[in-house]
């Protein structure tokens, strides 16, 4: 293992916040699929078993960012965009196919749009925990406890 | 429903959404003040720049304590009345607000700054929306 640049954990300081959010998403979207699997999969199989990917993409984003797995959050906050994106705009377009039943129908209207703003949230903080500018690291090594309250 | 007929005979006239919030509102009343007061104590700790205490996970256990009586009480309601309550998804609902707050406080506590006390915050919020959830689907007959 050679890094080449420090990086910082994606799982601290605001990540804390971060991944909270995504593992409280990830337990209401993986919920919701699960029961709607396991109830009425033939009302609506695509929506649902939609519902259940949507929630294993959290479950995974959650414990990619906890435990500073950057390639793996990369891909599950990507895909995570896309559905979003993807399944919102269905939702919205072509009520037929994408009823109101997934955690990404209508941008995640649902979940107080919490879905849609998540994945901008998560690659933003991917990027700027990714790269260190060479006067940061400088300024980090001189200050290492930078505001870092330690509270007993 | 058959079962739900031949349960009818054996209990008695099935409880309207009025008899079954009787027994559950002091209930979720207890559980949202409980949640809202550990919301507002996590509030005033990122006001102050710290980082969650051994005492509010005391008060998490509260809270995680009167849930387990509101389990045991709804499971005895369940079982002994006849109802229109959708059992999966209150039971759902049920599991994934217990677990919320013990996990959200470990993953907090870990964290010794500010951002610790935004996480409980978040997590006490969550815990009190998914009471009003249930209280919802209480309602539902």
């Amino acid at each position: 293992m050679t890094k080449v640049a420090p990086t910082r954990p994606t799982g601290s300081g605001p990540g804390r916040l971060l991944v909270a959010v995504y593992g409280i998403l990830a337990l209401a979207a993986t919920a919701r699929g699960i029961y709607q699997v396991a109830t009425k999969l033939s009302d609506a199989p695509v929506a649902y078993l939609l519902s259940l990917f949507s929630g294993v993409v959290y479950i995974l984003a959650t414990i990619a960012l906890a435990t500073d797995r950057r390639r793996l959050a990369w891909v599950t906050v990507l895909v995570e965009l896309v559905g979003v994106l993807v399944v919102g705009t269905l939702s919205v377009v072509d009520v037929g196919e994408f009823p109101d039943e997934t955690v990404w129908s209508g941008f995640g209207a649902g979940y107080g749009y919490i879905p849609l703003v998540l994945p901008f949230l998560g690659l933003l903080w991917l990027w700027r925990t990714g790269r260190r500018a060479p006067d940061d690291v400088a300024a980090a090594d001189s200050t290492d406890d930078d505001g870092a309250a330690t509270v007993g | 429903m058959v079962v739900r007929d031949a349960r009818a005979l054996v209990n008695g006239p099935a409880i309207g959404p009025v008899g079954w919030g009787l027994v559950i509102l002091p209930v979720a009343l207890l559980v949202g003040a409980l949640c809202v007061a550990l919301a507002a104590w996590a509030a005033w700790f990122v006001a102050a720049d710290r980082a969650v205490v051994l005492r509010q996970l005391w008060g998490g256990a509260v809270v995680e304590a009167v849930l387990v009586v509101q389990g045991v009480i709804a499971a005895a309601v369940l079982a002994t009345k006849d109802h229109d309550v959708d059992a999966a998804l209150f039971w759902g609902y049920v599991v994934v607000q217990l677990i919320v707050l013990p996990i959200a406080a470990a993953w907090a506590f870990a964290e010794r700054t500010r951002w610790s006390s935004v996480v409980l915050l978040v997590a006490a919020l969550t815990t009190g929306f998914l009471e009003y959830r249930l209280w919802q689907i209480w309602g539902v007959s």
